[in-house]
């Protein structure tokens, strides 16, 4: 991109690597999740594609309209729903240490994938900068509305989340290889 | 029916009067209906709750009234709840009352009104009500939401075993909605087109987080559920008690039993209350409290100690007085003072209780595996004594307290060690010892035991020796030999010496130990016996000494192999003449030797017996190293001079020496389960001597000789025998001359009973008749007068002794012989008769068993076999061939005849001087004239009978 300050391949490549590494873990933390919840969650090929949350952008779009997204729009995208991620999966880890005080595991998991979606925003952040593209400022995502949610409703929230957690990184691999692909080193 | 009608028509009028008035009197309004009736709904605890006021209530005016509840769900008509509620009604009071649903209030709209009375407890009559209220309508469906599924009640906490009802609320008209619970379909029933109802009996608990229930529509918007927390009974608390330790906090503490099993924000808490001063505190902790006490203003305390959660209460109370709940702190500053070597003062610190109180502190001293306990009194600080202590030795002493008024509970232990100082020696060292003579002079080993810990009374620095001579022409010595040694040697100037031996440690010295060496050695001239091992060691015995002794002393060596020896000892005393010496070191098929000696009163030991054993015998390690020198024609020397029995597992009792034909047999006697693969043809055991040089001198051929290891072949041997053999030969043959003689003797008695001696004619009656007749012409042949001419080998089955009637088989074979003197000093003319007798006694001989008859021999050496002497030899020879058996069909030797005429067909083979035939031929005819006597068996075959072999053509003259 003409004027930008620096070389987007590196940042690209670093966060490229780093979404790589996340989607390792994602079916992990679902499968972990889900086997804390009880039944239904923890019934052998539990999906509840139609449960959704307003306040995160659902990962999944078509291909034809992915493809025709520019790189500015699709690390935007990008962008927002890791912004938004980061914010749910604070908001899942202190549902789960209410309704799950006793795992650990579960609670180390989804502090680990916090980090990481910070750190991919970070090199996000990074690539916008190399590219020359405005960074979007940080949004209250969740607002006021989750706190008089039932455990039931906890539960399916943190299922949501950790669900799109693994639909956006998977997503974010494939942006970033198609920036790697544009921008090699 | 006129009067019918008019009083119809009266009664009706009354009635519609009374109908009138009540109607006027219900229309009025009560003066104290309820008014500004609101209903709330709250969803968390499921409750409706009323508020309201009371109309026209006068200032300062109070009644008790009664407000009549109705409450209906779904439509006004359909009432499910009435209730009456009484209470104080005061002006301008604001009433209030709440409701349960046992429906989650999201389910179905509810309708609620009211009326009021005033209650009519104290006035008689029917109670007045007031018009009911208009219906409020609880209706929480509204502010659902946007979602079209919703279930109830939310995270609802329920005590498992109860009932519950779920419901769920639907918004787009489906009806193919399914509800389950922890993955089971629930079967409900509808309440509404929209709303369907489950009923949950006696809930279980699951887990801890909560049972999921959720529904989800046939098909979209997903799933939609709840949670229900399901809480274990909470129970009661147990074993409450409460003490304290210095009456300023008690501390309270129970078992709180088995958790609720909920989330820590849902579990029970726990209260505690007392009475008398009406405190109240909430607790930190599931299982304890700490409680201050009012000092010096309260003594008894009335506690209630209550569990608590959402759904339950359970209390339990304690009453006590604070005295007798004293549980005293542990004591602190153990010391000890005026430690010596056999006591030591203890003292300690107690936290104070009280100003008046006494404490009873228990003492314990552990020490030696033993342990004392004493009891003592204290009010501030203890002190005890301890006594009977033993020097040098380490103690612990612990203390623990109580309060002594009352008794609840001792305090914690706290101990202390201390060590006990050092004493003299009380014992003195257990010494033995070895003397020598080298080089002329007498060198003393010494031997000493180390003291035991109850003996020694402190670490044990030197051993002091101090040695005096007994013909005082040399001064004593005096040696310091420095611990840990246990023993030292010492050349004395003379041998004749006491030597005394104490023991040292820092303190004192030790009585001492008395040994008296003389340049005797003692009685070493005490045979050795032998001693049988047993499991539990070598019992040994002895014989008491009639003089008068202190004690007995075993010696022995545990390591008797190894130079050092590591010599052994133990006393025992004057009264006991048996022990059993037992020790771990003792190894099966090792010698010991053991020595047994009795002290003199002058402490002088003298050896009384000497034993030697084995714990346990085993096999010979090794076989001798055999050396054969002298090896000659027909002898050899065997020796094995380096073999140690001494040395051996076990004691030796004899060698085998084990000799084998090269192609041979063994013989019967051998020794068949040692070498039973080996042909041999003899063994014998060769017994101990202690030093065995040389042995073997065997009257035998053989081509090798196998001991163990040991092979020599090729051997040729010898015929002169050693006297280890003549020893055994020569009864050998007595015996068989024995034999010979008693068959002889058998012999002539069977032939004086069966076959009596040819009748003497100068002894027959009949010669008497004729002399009477006084015929002088007659003449007897004297029978001395006739030579022998042949001896006649017969070829003999053994075993078959075969009648004169049935020797037709027997083919008699002439030796010539030449004619003896006597047999030739009689010239004249005679008969000869075959004598039989004697042929069967050479037969019955043959039959004995105990005399072997000659192996088969060359004919050249049949006519050495007549003699005595060659006999002789033929039958030693058969004894050391182990008594074979005689051959079938062995030549055996008849005397047939002295004077058999050699009128057969082998007349070429008659000596050249035979004797003349017509003495015979004469004999014949006499003994023809008595046909009883003279007659022949009549077999005339038989070639074994004279008759048929004499020509009688020939032999009658």
């Amino acid at each position: 991109s003409p004027g930008a300050p620096i070389s987007p391949a590196e940042p690209i490549s670093q966060a490229y690597s780093l979404a790589l590494y996340m989607q390792k873990n994602t079916s992990a933390l679902l499968h972990t999740y889900l086997q804390h919840q009880g039944s239904p969650f923890s019934d052998p090929g539990f999906s509840a594609p139609e449960l959704q949350l307003s306040s995160l952008p659902p990962a999944a779009v078509s291909f034809k309209t992915w493809h025709a997204l520019d790189d500015g729009e699709r690390l935007s995208h990008a962008q927002g729903a890791f912004l938004a991620l980061t914010q749910h999966l604070q908001l899942v880890g202190d549902d789960q240490r209410d309704l799950n005080p006793g795992s650990p595991i579960l609670l180390s998991q989804l502090g680990a994938a916090r980090l990481r979606a910070q750190g991919l925003l970070g090199n996000m952040a990074a690539i916008m900068t190399a590219l020359g593209l405005p960074i979007p400022p940080e949004e209250d995502t969740l607002g006021v509305v989750p706190f008089g949610a039932s455990a039931f409703e906890r539960k399916c929230r943190g299922y949501v989340v950790t669900r799109e957690y693994g639909h956006w990184t998977d997503r974010a691999v494939r942006d970033l290889a198609l920036l790697k692909a544009k921008y090699p080193g | 029916m006129a009067l019918f009608s008019v009083s119809k028509t009266a009664f009706l009028l009354a009635f519609l009067s009374l109908r009138t008035y009540q109607s006027e009197v219900l229309s009025e309004p009560l003066p104290w209906a309820p008014e500004s009736l609101k209903v709330s709904v709250n969803t968390t605890s499921q409750s409706l709750h009323l508020q309201w006021t009371v109309h026209n209530l006068a200032h300062h005016q109070e009644f008790r009234m009664v407000f009549q509840i109705e409450i209906s769900r779904i439509k006004t008509s359909n009432v499910i709840w009435v209730e009456n509620y009484t209470t104080t009604v005061k002006w301008n009071q604001v009433l209030h009352w709440s409701w349960e649903s046992k429906l989650p209030l999201e389910c179905a709209k509810h309708f609620i009104r009211m009326r009021s009375a005033v209650d009519a407890a104290k006035t008689p009559g029917p109670r007045v009500w007031s018009s009911w209220s208009s219906w409020e309508e609880a209706d929480v469906q509204n502010s659902l939401g946007q979602d079209l599924l919703f279930v109830f009640p939310k995270d609802k906490l329920v005590e498992e075993g109860s009932n519950v009802t779920i419901c769920y609320v639907s918004k787009s008209h489906q009806n193919n909605i399914s509800c389950y619970l922890e993955g089971v379909r629930m079967q409900g029933e509808q309440l509404d087109p929209n709303v369907s109802v489950f009923n949950l009996n006696h809930v279980a608990f699951i887990r801890e987080t909560g049972t999921n229930i959720y529904c989800k529509p046939g098909q979209g918007d997903g799933i939609k559920g709840t949670v229900l927390f399901v809480s274990k009974v909470l129970q009661e608390p147990k074993d409450f008690s409460c003490e304290t330790q210095d009456l300023m906090t008690l501390n309270c503490t129970w078992d709180p039993g088995s958790d609720t099993g909920l989330l820590k924000q849902l579990s029970q808490s726990y209260t505690l209350f007392e009475s008398f001063s009406g405190k109240k505190i909430l607790c930190k902790h599931k299982s304890w409290c700490l409680w201050q006490v009012a000092p010096e203003s309260q003594d008894m305390y009335n506690f209630t100690l209550t569990a608590e959660n959402y759904l339950r209460k359970r209390s339990v109370h304690l009453l006590f007085h604070l005295t007798h709940r004293v549980h005293p702190m542990a004591p602190f500053n153990v010391l000890f003072k005026n430690v010596n070597a056999t006591s030591a003062t203890m003292t300690w610190k107690v936290h104070a209780i009280g100003k008046y109180y006494t404490l009873l502190c228990q003492v314990e001293l552990y020490g030696e595996g033993k342990v004392t306990q004493h009891n003592v009194s204290v009010k501030v600080d203890g002190v005890h004594l301890f006594s009977g202590l033993e020097p040098d030795t380490e103690y612990l002493a612990q203390v623990r307290c109580a309060n002594g008024d009352h008794f609840w509970k001792w305090s914690e232990w706290t101990h202390q060690n201390f060590t006990t100082v050092e004493a003299a020696p009380s014992e003195a060292p257990d010494v033995w010892r070895n003397v020598k003579i080298v080089q002329g002079r007498c060198v003393v080993t010494l031997f000493w035991k180390p003291l035991s810990k109850l003996q020694a009374h402190g670490k044990i620095l030197f051993y002091n020796i101090v040695i005096e001579y007994l013909d005082r022409t040399s001064g004593s010595e005096v040696l310091s030999i420095p611990a840990p040694a246990s023993g030292t040697e010492l050349p004395l100037n003379q041998c004749s010496s006491q030597i005394r031996i104490t023991a040292s440690n820092s303190v004192g010295t030790s009585p001492a130990s008395v040994l008296v060496v003389s340049r005797e050695p003692g009685n070493e001239e005490v045979e050795e016996e032998r001693v049988k091992g047993t499991e539990d060691g070598f019992p040994l015995s002895w014989n008491p000494q009639p003089r008068h002794v202190t004690g007995y002393l075993v010696e022995w060596c545990e390591q008797p192999r190894d130079p050092p020896c590591d010599l052994q000892w133990k006393n025992l005393g004057p009264n006991v003449t048996s022990t059993v010496v037992s020790s771990d070191a003792f190894r099966p098929g090792v010698r010991y030797n053991f020595r047994i000696y009795g002290i003199s009163t002058e402490r002088v030991p003298c050896l009384l017996a000497r034993k030697t054993g084995y714990s346990q015998e085993l096999a010979p390690s090794d076989n001798p190293q055999v050396v054969m020198t002298n090896l000659t024609s027909h002898s050899f020397t065997l020796s094995w001079k380096n073999y140690s029995t001494e040395s051996q597992p076990s004691f030796i009792q004899g060698y085998h020496v084990y000799l084998k034909s090269k192609a041979g047999r063994c013989h019967s006697g051998s020794e068949k389960a040692v070498l039973s693969d080996v042909p041999c043809v003899g063994w014998l055991i060769v017994p101990p001597p202690q030093q065995i040089t040389e042995i073997i001198s065997i009257l035998t051929y053989f081509c090798s000789f196998e001991e163990g290891k040991v092979l020599i072949k090729n051997t040729t041997l010898f015929s002169s025998p050693a006297p280890t053999l003549i020893r055994i030969l020569l009864p050998t043959v007595f015996c068989i001359l024995l034999i010979m003689i008693t068959c002889y003797l058998k012999s002539q008695w069977m032939k004086e009973k069966c076959y009596p001696d040819i009748p003497d004619p100068y002894k027959s009656s009949v010669l008497s008749l004729i002399k009477s007749k006084e015929n002088p012409h007659l003449t007897i042949m004297n029978i001395k007068d006739c030579v022998p001419d042949s001896i006649e080998v017969l070829n003999k089955q053994e075993g078959t002794r075969k009648s004169f009637t049935e020797t037709e088989s027997t083919k008699p074979t002439y030796l010539y012989l030449l004619p003896t003197e006597k047999r030739y000093s009689s010239p004249g003319p005679c008969i000869c008769f075959e004598n039989f007798t004697y042929n069967q006694a050479a037969s019955d001989s043959a039959s004995c068993g105990h005399v072997p008859a000659p192996p088969k021999a060359p004919p050249s050496q049949l006519g050495l076999l007549t003699s005595p002497e060659n006999l002789l030899k033929a039958l030693e020879k058969n004894y050391m061939n182990s008594l074979g058996e005689i051959p079938a069909g062995e030549t055996s030797l008849n005397y047939v005849s002295q004077l058999a005429s050699p009128m057969s067909g082998d007349m070429s083979n008659l000596p050249k001087n035979p004797p003349e035939p017509a003495l015979c031929s004469e004999y014949k005819m006499q003994m023809a004239i008595p046909l009883g006597l003279a007659s022949p068996p009549s077999s005339g075959s038989s070639s074994l009978s004279s008759i048929t072999l004499l020509d009688e053509g020939e032999r009658y003259h």
